[in-house]
C-alpha cells in the first residue's frame, strides 16, 4: 500500500485550497473549473482555510496533488506551514503547487519549501495544464473498453 | 491483507484514505479487500441522504455531524457528485459545506465521484462506507449525487434513506409522481425559513396522509418480494415528515432524535438481516448488471453486429431475434473485472 497501485484506473485527484484571511477565489475557481474539463477530479475546500484544515483533506481524500490559491500576500508564512504539515503526515509524494499574486523573488523560497511549480497572474492556462500533466499524468482519460 | 485491515481496525488515517483509493479505482487489489470488509460489516448503522441538486443535503450533513460530535459519536461520511460526461472529471464540492470539521479526528469525509455510474451513487461507495465502519465510524453518512426522480439506489445501500426536499421544486403533482419518496424511511423538508416550505410540509402530509404512522417498516423478505430481484420497495408505513433549516440548524437536533428512533426500531434481528440481504442483493445486481452492459457493448461493437443491425432497419429481422443474437454474443465473453478507464 506505499506505493501507488490505484493510478492507472482512476482519474487524479487534485486538492484546490485557499488558506489564510483571503476571500478572493474567483481564480481558485477558474482553475477548478479548468481542471475539471481536463478530467481531474478536483476538491475545492472554499476559502479561508487554515493549513490543518488543507492538510487533513488532502490526507483522507488522498489526493495526488495540492494547488493553493494566496491573494493576501501571506504566501510564505502560510505555504511553509502546509508544507510542514504535509511532510509530517508523511504525504510527501503529494505534489504541491501553488498561484496568485507571489512576487518572482519569493519563488525561490516557495520552490525550496516543495513547491514544485509557482503560476503567477498572467501564466496561461495551457501551461499550467502541462506542468500538471508532467507531474501527475493526463486527467482526462478516454474511456477505452478492453477488447474481448 | 491481514495487515491492511489491522490498520483499518485501528482507524489509522492514511490506510483507510489509502484503501478507499483502492477500491474507488477498481484496481485488481481491490476484490480480495471488498470481500473480507464485506464479511466484516453490517453492524453499523448507514443513513442515506438524497434529495434534488441544491437542497440542502451537504449542509444538513454538516449540522448532524456538529451535534452528533456534541454526543459523542465518531462519524464517516462518504459524498458523491458527479463525474464529466464530456471530460471524466469532476468537481467534489460536498465537503466544502463541511469544512468545520476538517480537523476534527472523529470524523472522516470522503468524497467520491459517479464514474458514469446511474443511480446516484458509485461503485465504490458502498465499499467506502464498509471501509469506515470498520475503521470504527458510527453512524456512517452516505450523501447521494444532487437526484431527479428515479435514482434510488441508496434504498438498498442504506439502512434508512432520508429524502431531503426543499420549495422552489414544483407543485404537489411533482410528489404524487412514483420515485424519490417511495423510498424515504424520513422526509425532510429543508429551507423552512422560505416562505413556501409550509405549503410544501402540509403537501407531504397529505400526500402520506392515508399510510399508518408505525415504524418498523416493511418485514417482507426482499427475495421472495419482488421475485428474487432486490429492486427498492416502497415502504409500507409512512415516513417520518420533519421540517428543518439545515443552515441555522434549526429543527436539526430533532430530527437527529427521530433519525435515532427509527433507527433503534430498525435494530431487530429481523430488520438487520433483511437490510443486510438487501445490500448484498443491491451490490450483486448493480455490479453484474454493470458487467453485462460492458458485454452487450462489446457484442454491438462486433464486426457482424453491424451487419444485424442492417438487418433490422431493413426489416429482415426482428427486434427480439437481434436481442436474442447480441445476448448469446455477449455472454461468450469473459466476465472477470472491468477495467473501463485505460489511459490512452
Amino acid at each position: 500500500m506505499n506505493d501507488r497501485t490505484v493510478t492507472a484506473t482512476r482519474p487524479k485527484r487534485i486538492l484546490i485550497g485557499k488558506v489564510g484571511l483571503d476571500g478572493h477565489d474567483r481564480g481558485a475557481k477558474f482553475i477548478v473549473r479548468a481542471l475539471r474539463n481536463a478530467g481531474y477530479e478536483v476538491i475545492y475546500t472554499g476559502i479561508r482555510r487554515t493549513p490543518e484544515q488543507i492538510v487533513r483533506t488532502a490526507v483522507d481524500e488522498d489526493v495526488d496533488a495540492v494547488g493553493l490559491s494566496l491573494l493576501s500576500g501571506a504566501h510564505k508564512e502560510l505555504f511553509a506551514r502546509v508544507s510542514e504539515l504535509i511532510k509530517a503526515e508523511g504525504a510527501d509524494n503529494v505534489v504541491l503547487f501553488a498561484g496568485g499574486t507571489i512576487p518572482d523573488k519569493d519563488i525561490p523560497y516557495l520552490k525550496s519549501l516543495g513547491f514544485r511549480h509557482v503560476f503567477t497572474p498572467g501564466v496561461p492556462l495551457s501551461e499550467i495544464l502541462s506542468a500538471l500533466e508532467q507531474e501527475l499524468g493526463a486527467g482526462s482519460t478516454s474511456v477505452t473498453e478492453a477488447s474481448p | 491483507m491481514d495487515a491492511l485491515l489491522d490498520k483499518l481496525r485501528q482507524g489509522d488515517r492514511r490506510s483507510l484514505a489509502r484503501a478507499m483509493s483502492l477500491v474507488d479505482g477498481q484496481d485488481a487489489q481491490a476484490e480480495a479487500l471488498t470481500d473480507r470488509l464485506r464479511r466484516s460489516t453490517g453492524q453499523v448503522p448507514w443513513w442515506g441522504f438524497t434529495g434534488p441538486p441544491g437542497v440542502g443535503k451537504s449542509t444538513l450533513i454538516d449540522a448532524l455531524l456538529t451535534i452528533l460530535r456534541q454526543r459523542g459519536r465518531r462519524i464517516g461520511v462518504v459524498a458523491v457528485d458527479p463525474t464529466s460526461p464530456m471530460s471524466d472529471g469532476a468537481l467534489l464540492g460536498d465537503r466544502v459545506r463541511m469544512m468545520r470539521h476538517a480537523v476534527d479526528r472523529d470524523v472522516f469525509i470522503r468524497s467520491l465521484a459517479t464514474h458514469h455510474r446511474e443511480g446516484g451513487l458509485s461503485d465504490a461507495t458502498i465499499h467506502c462506507a464498509r471501509i469506515l465502519e470498520v475503521g470504527g465510524f458510527d453512524p456512517v453518512l452516505i450523501e447521494t449525487v444532487g437526484v431527479g426522480q428515479n435514482e434510488v439506489d441508496i434504498a438498498s445501500v442504506a439502512d434508512l434513506s432520508v429524502v431531503i426536499l426543499g420549495p422552489g421544486y414544483g407543485d404537489d403533482i411533482q410528489l404524487i409522481k412514483a420515485g424519490l419518496l417511495e423510498v424515504a424511511d424520513l422526509v425532510v423538508v429543508n429551507k423552512c425559513d422560505l416562505p413556501e416550505a409550509n405549503r410544501l410540509l402540509k403537501e407531504v402530509h397529505a400526500e402520506f396522509g392515508g399510510m399508518p404512522q408505525a415504524y418498523p417498516a416493511q418485514s417482507s423478505d426482499p427475495e421472495t418480494a419482488d421475485g428474487g430481484v432486490p429492486s427498492p420497495q416502497p415502504r409500507a408505513k409512512s415516513p417520518v415528515i420533519v421540517g428543518i433549516e439545515a443552515k441555522s440548524g434549526i429543527g436539526v437536533d430533532d430530527l437527529l432524535d427521530r433519525l435515532l428512533e427509527c433507527d433503534a426500531a430498525a435494530r431487530t434481528p429481523e430488520q438487520r438481516e433483511c437490510h443486510r440481504r438487501r445490500r448484498v442483493l443491491g451490490e450483486i445486481r448493480r455490479s453484474a448488471m454493470h458487467r453485462y452492459e460492458l458485454a452487450l457493448d462489446r457484442a454491438l461493437s462486433a464486426p457482424d453486429a453491424a451487419d444485424l443491425v442492417n438487418r433490422l432497419e431493413t426489416g429482415a429481422v426482428s427486434l427480439e431475434s437481434v436481442i436474442a443474437a447480441l445476448s448469446e454474443a455477449a455472454l461468450r465473453f469473459d466476465f472477470s473485472p472491468p477495467a473501463p478507464r485505460i489511459r490512452s
